[in-house]
């Protein structure tokens, strides 16, 4: 290596990559025509790029794109299919009365309400059509009917008489 | 950016599919040659060509228009190569041992071989390109591959001129080391035994 080498070295690497200046370039050129060592570390880059381009370049000239381009459109509209939980939230995200938060208050004391009512509703009153007549009794005044109810654990003991059929009544056992 | 660019990156960042199909169209290959550079694999690479397209639709509304389209791509292909490599938690280790001893076989360099030669030759870079640091890595690749200036390169890395400089001298100086006995190392003459200097892989 010459010692004008070591100044051109720098420079070297730029004029490979074509980023010198005129100036630089007509320096580096007047210094390849005297120096094989240069000469032959430029070659060495070439080679180097050929190495690293080449096999890139085949397998991108093997391949056969358009499947790609398929598969992402489909990846595509696989994402573009939000669910409803997304949907809902993005709902709420954009109204402007949800975004305050004030609903959430207002839904607290609907599912309160709608509870009591609900219990309120399901409380079952007694009801004797499960009940079967276990006892009828004849007499002279009044007839007698015992209903039993196993599924509410309730004897139902009815007296009336013929004429008057309201006159009743209801004992718990 | 030309004005027709633009105007397809506006369609795109609205969500038109046609447009991201241009796109596609225009920038399938380059993605592809980053993507296997990095990878060196046809499957993941496509898998990443996937993945990109599939992203930036997604997230082209970013793209403010500062840069070139392509560095905010090359770097979004870069970043997606890398954590896919990440991802799949390995290595694209060649079938050379990790020492590097691989030496070239003289029966094949005498022979008519060119192909075996060849081949050889591919599995030997392969396994020095991993062996460099990923942005050493990333510098050839822009450069060597795809012939990007330094300003694109420092855009598409995100770093200065000088760092782009630095990350391809020392890329060059290592895999020249690696690639001894294929490409001299600058300021060294190649005997027979390197037979691809000058004269490239075909």
């Amino acid at each position: 290596m010459k010692d004008s080498c070591s100044s051109v070295s720098e420079l070297l690497e730029k004029y490979f990559d074509q980023e010198v200046t005129d100036r630089e370039r007509f320096l580096v050129e007047g210094h390849l025509q005297d120096c094989p060592t240069c000469r032959d570390a430029l070659t060495s880059m070439e080679g180097l790029r050929t190495l690293i381009k080449v096999p890139v370049e085949e397998a991108t000239q093997q391949e056969d794109f358009p499947w790609v381009w398929q598969k992402i459109e489909r990846e595509i509209r696989l994402q573009e299919k939000v669910s409803w939980w997304q949907s809902l939230r993005s709902w709420i995200h954009l109204s402007p009365l949800l975004k305050k938060k004030t609903w959430i208050p207002a839904v607290a004391i609907i599912v309160v309400l709608l509870l009591i009512t609900t219990q309120v509703i399901l409380k079952k009153t007694p009801s004797y059509s499960d009940a079967s007549v276990v006892e009828y009794i004849e007499s002279e005044t009044h007839n007698i009917m015992v209903y039993e109810s196993e599924k509410a654990k309730m004897t139902v003991i009815w007296l009336f008489d013929e004429e008057d059929e309201e006159d009743q009544e209801l004992s718990r056992s | 950016m030309d004005h027709e660019e633009i105007q397809l990156i506006s369609r795109c960042q609205q969500g038109d599919q046609e447009a991201l199909k241009e796109i596609f169209d225009k920038y399938h290959k380059r993605v592809y040659r980053i993507a296997y550079g990095v990878v060196r694999h046809r499957e993941e690479a496509l898998d990443i060509v996937q993945e990109v397209f599939v992203k930036l639709f997604r997230s082209i509304k970013n793209f403010k228009g500062r840069s070139h389209f392509y560095t905010y791509l090359y770097r979004m292909v870069m970043n997606t190569a890398i954590d896919h490599s990440r991802k799949m938690g390995k290595q694209f280790v060649s079938s050379l041992d990790e020492e590097g001893s691989f030496e070239p076989s003289e029966e094949i360099e005498k022979g008519p071989e060119r192909i075996l030669l060849q081949k050889e030759l591919e599995e030997k870079v392969k396994w020095a390109m991993e062996k460099l640091p990923i942005e050493q890595k990333a510098a050839l690749l822009f450069r060597e591959v795809e012939g990007l200036s330094y300003q694109e390169m420092a855009d598409a890395m995100g770093c200065s001129i000088g760092t782009v400089m630095s990350r391809l001298h020392y890329g060059r100086k290592r895999i020249q080391e690696l690639l001894k006995d294929y490409v001299g190392p600058p300021g060294q003459s190649s005997g027979p035994s390197n037979p691809l200097k000058g004269e490239g892989v075909r």
